[in-house]
């Protein structure tokens, strides 16, 4: 017995050791990431901070009292070719950032030091489109995941960055390519594929968070024999893009994704794809689980103008006509803001939040009601809004408590220009481009607004000299923080629109909002704007 | 086949493959006279360049290129100016991928369609005698080959940069569209003083200005009274009478001498 109980216990020991060793608890559990953004600040976890994309903060430490008491606390510099376009994840005061050219960091929220860097090798001669960008991990447990331009989905070691699993979604020789933040639901990272502009078929995607195989995908362009494929003419559906970029909302209640879809490919071209062009420029409810679609609608039918529907969606439940309606909000690009029934896809409210040429109205079908003369042809045709569009990829924001929808919007009018393109594997498939109207006969300009969802009414208006490409942040307190293009940071009051507060960054804040938390009980503001990431708090 | 003919059949063909491609570049455009290529190729001329050389192809902030073959360009010569654009000029280049060889080739087919006779602007004029009224009437406002005034853009290039016909309009009747960095602008300071210029730069709470002194100085809208953007130019419209025609003539025949300046050349 006594020459036993020394190595029991020393086995006691060693295994207890181990299991130390084994299992610290995961950083992140899926709980936090759908319980959104909670009050005491401690972590922004999702692209637009909960499932239904609101980007507001519940946090009131700063308000529009005290705002122009912000100063700098750090500031942070990729040293990488590129700007900012992400949205930083935060937890237990780390921040989890990804940059340009599929650099991504870990960085001390305190002080703005890098804990680890992560760079991945990318091949030459990337087709990318709109720029090497990214916009933003996802997390589940001890793994962060992110897109890459060479169009994989990669799942990094939070601690130390480094590759856990590396799933290629599809060749990008081809023109495919992904720069979506991933959204993280249940056990599995959605993801979506870019290349609208290359004559891709794009999908989205679900990947099993532990391993990185596939789930499930769903072609956003329907192949033949499924319903849809006939929008297509003739073998159009094969080069028709469609492509997936900008990160959707989902709905625990009914387990449906809501994204909205890009463009049909050739971009300006009419005759190369007769037809509606599904689901191209439509936002698709998805089921979670298996990927099914249970409905979709189609913003523009049979788009010649690139309107890709790749805005943010917000999903929120308002009284609408003394009717608690289930909604999913969307200021599209073609210049209509909607809100729709998110159980059907039915229009409650469509109306223009831009100056719009294209189309009288949304019928009672919920087909735009065109004005003839605005399919582009070699000659060109003037249309409002330019192919940049009323609005953009960058995030509006959401008040649940004043029920108001705050997007940028652009006012610009563009000559567009089209002729039959030819396919070629990897090459631009546009046909077709715009030419800017001469500022002496339309000037452009832009402005944030406040949309009542209930009636697509302004509430109110913040103007700018040209528009600004930036996301939205409101908080609880009533502020609102965006940016102008020439680089200014602004804070407004997010009930009247008042300017309160404003800093020169040095560089636009582009596709991309401040984001907000606590760092040892104060409230941070973190700005990327550039190459710069910069964090406020008050003095 | 007799083994000889055979051979020099074949030589001649390997010789054509190798040579082929490269003298392909060098001679013809391989899309001239094709309908769909000039058709792609107006909508891609009129997106890429139409701003700057007009939708006739006459030039308006770039110059006529209806004439670059009567006047002795080649084809690919010209492709290799759109790939790579003039260095420190306007012209930019175009480069792969956004522009592909075929699109390039597809705008030059369409160019083409345009081509007119050299240009048959008039021989009248006295460069010498344009110099001295440049010296007058313009270098005040107009840096030219390193002298002059910086109020105005740098004309030291303008003889390339534009046609004749351009150059005549704007000195006799001005224009509304303000060349980017040069738009008028008057600034009322908090004393009441008018501050006027030309604007470099400005965003919604500040603006900076070289004003007719050619001060450089930003100004914070807040603590101004008025920031106004002019109508008119900076620059003075040139009539008949303050500027003859056969005046005219003489200076328009000066602005096409100049075509470009090399700082690097020690000035007298
Ligand atoms: C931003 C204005 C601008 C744009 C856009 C532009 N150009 Fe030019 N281009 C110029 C200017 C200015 C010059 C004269 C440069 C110099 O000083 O030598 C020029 C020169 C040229 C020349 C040389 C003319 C000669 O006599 O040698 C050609 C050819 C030409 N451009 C073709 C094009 C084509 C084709 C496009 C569109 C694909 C285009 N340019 C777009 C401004 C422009
Ligand atoms: C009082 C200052 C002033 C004087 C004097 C003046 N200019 Fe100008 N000029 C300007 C300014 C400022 C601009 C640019 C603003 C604009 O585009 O209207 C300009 C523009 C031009 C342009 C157009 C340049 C381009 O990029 O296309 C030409 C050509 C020109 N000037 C020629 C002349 C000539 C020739 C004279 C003399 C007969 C002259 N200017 C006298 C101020 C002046």
């Amino acid at each position: 017995m006594m020459r036993i109980f020394p190595v029991l216990a020393v086995c006691f020991l060693l295994a207890g050791v181990t299991i130390a060793q084994q299992a610290p608890p995961a950083l992140v559990s899926i709980q936090e990431v759908a319980q959104g953004l909670p009050a005491d600040g401690s972590r922004w976890l999702t692209f637009g901070g909960n499932y239904s994309n609101h980007r507001h903060s519940p946090l009131t430490q700063i308000t529009p009292a005290n705002v122009s008491r912000l100063k700098p606390l750090w500031t942070f510099q990729t040293a990488t070719l590129g700007n900012f376009e992400t949205t930083s994840l935060v937890r237990d005061n780390v921040l989890y950032v990804t940059g340009p050219q599929n650099v991504a960091w870990a960085i001390d929220a305190r002080t703005g030091r890098q804990i680890w860097r992560y760079r991945r090798e990318l091949p030459q001669g990337l087709t990318a489109c709109c720029g090497l960008v990214n916009r933003g991990f996802g997390v589940l447990g001890d793994r962060l995941f992110m897109t890459t331009l060479d169009a994989h989905l990669i799942a990094l070691d939070i601690k130390t960055g480094s590759v856990v699993w590396d799933a290629t979604l599809e060749d990008y020789k081809t023109g495919h390519s992904s720069t979506i933040a991933p959204l993280v639901v249940k056990d599995k990272v959605i993801v979506g594929a870019a290349g609208g502009e290359y004559g891709i078929r794009a999908f989205i995607d679900a990947y099993d968070a532990q391993t990185g195989k596939r789930a499930w995908r769903f072609y956003t362009i329907p192949g033949p024999g499924e319903p849809g494929n006939n929008t297509w003419a003739g073998e159009s559906w094969k080069t028709g893009g469609a492509s997936v970029w900008v990160t959707g909302a989902y709905d625990p209640e009914q387990n449906l994704l809501m994204y909205g879809i890009g463009n049909p490919g050739p971009d300006y071209h009419s005759e190369s794809r007769k037809g509606d062009n599904l689901y191209s420029n439509a936002i698709v409810a998805l089921d979670a689980d298996t990927g099914k679609l249970k409905w979709h609608y189609q913003f523009t039918p049979h788009d010649v103008h690139d309107w890709d529907a790749t805005e943010v969606p917000i999903l929120a439940d308002l009284p609408i006509n003394g009717e608690t309606r289930k909604v999913v909000m969307f200021a599209n690009r073609n210049g209509f803001y909607y809100t729709l029934d998110r159980t059907t896809g039915k229009i409650i409210v469509a109306k223009p939040f831009v100056i719009t040429t294209w189309a009288k109205e949304i019928g009672a079908d919920g087909r735009p009601v065109l004005i003839p003369g605005h399919t582009p042809d070699e000659k060109g045709e003037v249309t409002c809004p330019d192919l940049t569009g009323g609005t953009n990829f960058w995030q509006p924001s959401f008040d649940p408590s004043t029920r108001t929808f705050f997007v940028n919007a652009r006012e610009v009018c563009m000559t567009f220009i089209s002729w039959k393109p030819t396919y070629t594997p990897g090459e631009r498939f546009t046909g077709g481009s715009g030419q800017r109207v001469k500022p002496s006969e339309s000037p452009a300009w832009g402005a944030l607004r406040a949309i009542d969802p209930a009636t697509a009414a302004l509430k109110w208006e913040f103007k700018f000299l040209s528009p600004s490409t930036s996301g939205i942040l409101t908080t609880a307190s009533g502020l609102l923080f965006s940016g102008d293009s020439d680089g200014n940071l602004l804070a407004l009051d997010s009930r009247s629109g008042k300017l309160l507060w404003r800093y020169q960054m040095g560089a636009p804040l582009h596709g991309t909002s401040p984001t907000t938390y606590i760092i040892d009980g104060r409230q941070h503001l973190l700005v990327p704007a550039g190459t710069t990431l910069t964090a406020w708090a008050i003095e | 086949m007799p083994a000889m003919t055979w051979r020099l059949f074949s030589t001649v063909v390997v010789s054509w493959a190798l040579i082929g491609p490269a003298l392909h570049a060098q001679t013809r455009n391989p899309y001239e006279d094709n309908p769909d290529a000039i058709l792609a190729g107006m909508g891609g001329y009129r997106v890429r360049c139409a701003d700057c050389h007009g939708t006739d192809g006459r030039g308006v902030r770039g110059p006529d290129i209806t004439t670059v073959w009567s006047t002795g360009r080649s084809d690919e010569g010209l492709f290799n100016t759109i790939r790579r654009g003039v260095p420190n000029t306007e012209m930019p280049a175009f480069a792969a991928p956004r522009a592909s060889d075929r699109d390039i080739w597809q705008m030059l087919a369409y160019l083409k369609t345009l081509a007119a006779p050299a240009p048959t602007d008039p021989p009248r004029g006295n460069a010498e005698n344009g110099a001295k009224l440049f010296r007058t009437l313009c270098a005040a406002c107009h840096k030219a080959n390193g002298t002059g005034g910086r109020l105005g853009p740098d004309l030291s290039r303008i003889g390339t940069g534009r046609s004749r016909d351009v150059l005549l309009a704007r000195i006799r009747r001005g224009s509304e569209d303000f060349r980017a960095g040069f738009e008028p602008v008057t600034v009322t300071t908090a004393d009441g003083a008018t501050v006027q210029g030309v604007k470099k730069n400005e965003d919604l709470f500040s603006v900076q200005i070289m004003d007719n002194r050619e001060r450089i100085q930003g100004y914070e809208k807040d603590k101004a009274k008025a920031v106004e953007n002019g109508k008119k130019s900076a620059m003075p419209v040139f009539g008949p009478d303050r500027l003859s025609d056969s005046d005219l003539d003489d200076l328009l025949k000066y602005l096409q001498t100049l075509r470009g300046f090399d700082p690097t050349v020690k000035q007298q």
